[in-house]
């Protein structure tokens, strides 16, 4: 007994040694479950002020460049609500319009803004981090695009911030359709390359082409149908030979991105609800 | 002693703040990042007790994991370069030098600091990047990945090497 006692005083700095190596590990591995305490990310007020205003500061390099784009994206918009207040004159039917004012059933969305105060490209699993949080009706799961495409899913928020797991994570999967065939598939990136990323297991009947646009399929709730992803830039038969890959031109500059919006369905919790309850989890 | 703790914290908060905001955005061709706050940790006098080495490594890293979110990747690897830190600056210190110091080329010379940190860093992202690509197992982009970081952050210990004043 006092023999072991002398080793284990002898030796405390390995016993301390593996209790810290153990803590870090399961570190490691907490942030691989789903909804971790923000305290360990950049999510946690401190270290997001730190973020907030280097990026404040860095903004200003960027202002006209991201003006123009805004302005751009303006005017997309006021086309589009052009053609369709067009098309609302041509129908004329109050009746009609009452209607399509109803009809989004409690699956319409709500989006909010936000600004990019971290983002990271050069790892496999990479996180980017917003000044919107909780506080702001920021929740997890909700979609997250820019002016050029989808960004990616909120995995965390706190109070103030939140981090998002963006196309560039080996971890996020997206539900996506190619324009026009009706083909859906998963978006799933490899760690590899920052300007593209993988459709895995297209069915062998799929209609693609090089060249396709991909946008979000809509089933998830977590993104409305048609924000464009990518474009396919190459087809390639899966490692068994039952489905297509294709590799994907993302439209998302990740490497400059700065002002996002957050979008969040309303009957999300509904449908979530649902789905559990007959999955019987 | 006081002294010296406001002094070691004071390192510690400018080294964090210069790895959050500067280094760990930089990452030359897609591999390698230099992690410059391992010197406060190969810097750490040669007495210091190994519970002590133990707990400012893991205290570092996981400051700096909830800048990069990363949380537990760095705190295990400088957990692991605080506990292995003082065999290797054994081994490079010359035979019979009982003398408390401050490991640097004026103490140990070039080639034993040289060394003494090489080992230190290659222990160091060997850790880092076997975690960091734990489910992805691309072993060519670990043994690159460690190459070009431990390189890197060797060159600007170095640098910092010969602005250090002989005490």
């Amino acid at each position: 007994m006092q023999t072991l006692l002398n080793f284990i005083i002898k030796h405390n700095h390995w016993f301390l040694f593996l209790l810290l190596e153990g803590a870090g590990v399961m570190l490691v591995v907490q942030f691989n479950s789903y909804q971790n305490a923000t305290i360990f990310t950049s999510a946690n007020r401190a270290v997001g002020n730190i973020f907030s205003i280097i990026s404040d500061v860095n903004g200003y390099f960027a202002l006209k460049s991201e003006n123009e784009r805004l302005l751009q994206h303006n005017r997309e918009l006021l086309e589009q609500v052009g053609v369709l207040n067009e098309k609302l004159a041509q129908t004329g039917d109050s009746a009609t319009i009452a209607a399509l004012g109803q009809g989004t059933d409690g699956r319409g969305f709500i989006y909010n803004t936000a600004s990019v105060v971290n983002n990271s490209v050069n790892s496999v699993n990479n996180f980017i981090t917003l000044d919107k949080g909780t506080a702001d009706g920021v929740l997890p799961e909700m979609g997250l695009f820019c002016d050029k495409g989808v960004v990616g899913i909120i995995y965390t928020a706190s109070a103030h911030y939140s981090i998002a797991i963006p196309l560039l994570n080996s971890k996020s999967s997206i539900s996506c359709r190619i324009k026009g065939s009706e083909s859906f598939s998963t978006l799933q990136w490899d760690g590899d390359d920052i300007r593209h990323s993988n459709l895995v297991d297209l069915p062998r009947y799929s209609k693609l082409s090089v060249g396709d646009t991909v946008v979000t399929s809509g089933f998830s709730s977590i993104f409305p149908k048609d924000i464009p992803i990518g474009t396919i830039e190459a087809i390639e038969d899966s490692d068994d030979g039952m489905f297509y890959c294709a590799k994907v031109l993302l439209s998302t500059d990740f490497t400059t991105l700065d002002k996002v919006y957050i979008v969040g369905s309303k009957g999300y919790e509904e449908q979530k609800e649902l789905e559990q309850s007959t999955t019987g989890k | 002693m006081t002294r010296d703790l406001f002094i070691r914290i004071r390192n510690f908060a400018i080294l964090a703040l210069v790895q959050a905001l500067i280094f760990s955005q930089i990452h030359l061709f897609g591999y390698a990042t230099a992690h410059i706050y391992l010197i406060f940790l190969l810097k750490l006098p040669r007495f210091t007790s190994r519970n002590e080495l133990l707990l400012w490594g893991f205290l570092f890293g996981l400051v700096i994991d909830i800048f990069g979110n990363t949380p537990g990747i760095n705190a295990c690897a400088a957990t692991a370069l605080a506990f292995a830190r003082n065999y290797f600056l054994d081994a490079f210190t010359q035979k019979g030098n009982a003398d408390d110091f401050v490991p640097s080329v004026h103490t140990i010379g070039w080639s034993g600091y040289t060394t003494y940190a090489l080992f230190n860093l290659l222990l160091f992202y060997f850790v880092l990047y076997l975690l960091e690509l734990f489910t992805i197992q691309y072993p060519v982009t670990l043994l690159i990945s460690v190459a070009g970081s431990t390189i890197l952050t060797m060159l600007f210990t170095m640098v910092l090497e010969c602005f250090t004043r002989k005490k």
